[in-house]
């Protein structure tokens, strides 16, 4: 791809397996991440909690499994409630079409008494 | 209309965590003394009463292994130089060292908070900043720490907050004022915040819990930017955390936050920048702001502005400035922020304080502003801070500048 352009410049090159740090210590900002996180969880029905108690969270790498674990399930209480938004609204219809198809079908002797 | 807004179909912004103007760009006023950076003698005390100078001595990683104070009081204490609060005290940027060392027991490990990068060490940044426009007078919405600055960049405001409080949840304020993403929704238009993978997710917590289908993943990003499907308004969250990413392989923390590495910050930043790049006609059509939630402790010589209150005040209990009630009407500190569109000249510098007849004073408010002016005219949800802040689209001209002129990052 970058043969194409004409002006280019090159990124700097570093060790990035010496920079990489797993275990170190969560920052204030991820703490807080994990507190608004952990905020977000209490809305989720108590069975499909992590029930992870995030004072136990130290390191990068156990806060993003955290962090993972209520994102995904987040993604799927969203999925789960616009389904069943979709789902209310699929029954409305149907209902709705009912009621319609009664209405018409009641309407029928008088649309043919009209004529 | 100038050709480059006329032909604006998208913005993307991508925020950065935690670091100052002059740390990051503070060295290009050697090379463009219209860039409002160092001279070289700008100086802090130390805690022993030595004078300590800017030095370029900035390192990736290691050097700010203590993550320096940036919470509304540190931030007063930096900005203020330890003065207690007092309605005549006169900011002067001179209590940064001071700030550091009250988390170092070692007082010239203090002095790290001084030093910054030379322009050659960040290469994709500094590159970024001069091949278009940079804005010497873009400051973070309030001199504290991350969540309340970057609720400035999603609803307008932080809701009166000042801290890293998850404040907007259950705020019945918070309904009133819609993010930029649901007035976007509403308004027919795309809007999405992509965050780095879910094991780094995002910082806005409160809509990821509210509407999920905002949200998408870097992966997404690229897809949509290679695909042309990207909407109209975008916002890129870096990865907060060093992880194991898919197949056993090691991510890389790329917010620049201290003290993860910050060349893997500014490779992340090529990597934005290319995905628009790389495809022609999105690369015509697209704005991509780079700038930073807030200063992160480090040091900036610049006195943050005064500015239009939104209305909401935060206690002295809340503030923990003793006697100090913040009425949301001064900015915090002053962080990077660069434009990019084949639409800006090379070389632009936009004013700041530094020249008072033309400066142009941009916040983070400034980001929904901007996006509510291009694509939801008339709208008025807006705070009076918002509709107050300046937006930075004009800068697009009408000359596109050729595709052999415009840097592709190897």
């Amino acid at each position: 791809m970058a043969q194409q352009f004409a002006f280019t410049v090159k990124r700097s090159k570093f060790d990035a397996r010496a920079a990489y740090n797993h275990d170190r210590p969560i920052s204030g900002l991820i703490r807080t991440q994990l507190l608004h996180l952990h905020t977000a969880e209490q809305h989720l029905k108590p069975e499909k909690r992590t029930n992870i108690n995030i004072n136990n969270l130290l390191t990068e790498k156990q806060a993003s499994e955290y962090i993972q674990k209520v994102t995904a399930l987040l993604h799927e209480h969203g999925k789960a409630a616009k389904r069943k938004s979709a789902g209310k609204k699929t029954k409305a219809a149907k209902k709705a079409a009912k009621r319609s198809s009664k209405k018409t079908s009641k309407s029928k002797p008088v649309a043919k008494r009209r004529k | 209309m100038p050709q480059g807004l006329d032909n604006l179909k998208h913005v993307v912004v991508l925020m950065m965590e935690n670091r100052s103007f002059d740390h990051m760009l503070g060295g290009l006023k050697r090379t463009n003394p219209k860039i409002n950076g160092l001279n070289g003698d700008e100086s802090n005390p130390d805690t022993a009463g030595n004078i300590v100078k800017v030095q370029p001595t900035a390192s990736y990683q290691g050097q700010l292994s203590h993550d320096p104070d940036h919470h509304f009081p540190g931030t007063d204490l930096q900005i203020f130089g330890g003065a207690p609060f007092d309605p005549g005290r006169v900011a002067n940027m001179q209590g940064f060292i001071k700030s550091y060392a009250t988390q170092n027991s070692n007082v010239n490990a203090s002095h790290a908070i001084m030093n910054y990068f030379a322009p050659e060490k960040l290469p994709i940044l500094t590159t970024l900043a001069t091949e278009y426009a940079v804005f010497n007078g873009w400051f973070s919405s309030i001199p504290g720490p991350t969540v309340c600055n970057r609720a400035f960049a999603h609803y307008g405001t932080s809701f009166g907050n000042v801290d890293m409080n998850l404040f907007y949840v259950t705020d019945a304020d918070r309904d009133k004022i819609p993010t930029i993403y649901e007035r976007m929704k509403a308004g027919g238009h795309g809007a999405k915040l992509y965050y780095y993978d879910q094991p780094s997710s995002t910082m806005e917590i409160v809509n990821l819990l509210k509407d999920q289908s905002f949200f998408g993943t870097l992966a997404d990003f690229i897809a949509d930017c290679n695909s042309g499907k990207l909407p109209e308004y975008s916002f890129v969250e870096p990865n907060y955390s060093d992880h194991p990413g898919p197949g056993g392989g090691q991510l890389l923390a790329t917010d620049q936050h201290p003290d993860h590495h910050v060349l893997a910050g500014d490779n992340f930043i090529a990597d934005v920048y290319n995905a628009i790049r790389g495809n022609s006609d999105l690369w015509k059509s697209t704005a991509l702001l780079v700038v930073y939630d807030e200063h992160g402790g480090l040091y900036d010589h610049v006195v943050p502005p005064s500015c239009t209150p939104d209305g909401y005040k935060a206690a002295p209990a809340a503030t923990g400035v003793p006697g100090l009630e913040f009425k949301f009407d001064r900015l915090g500190i002053r962080v990077p922020a660069i434009l990019i569109s084949p639409y800006i000249a090379r070389g632009t510098v936009i004013p700041g304080t530094e020249d008072p007849d033309s400066q142009r004073i941009f916040e983070h408010a400034s980001i929904p502003a901007t996006v509510t002016k291009q694509f939801l005219p008339g709208n008025n949800q807006g705070t009076a801070r918002e509709k107050q802040a300046e937006t930075f689209l004009d800068l697009l001209g009408d000359e596109m500048r050729g595709d052999d002129d415009c840097v592709f990052f190897q």
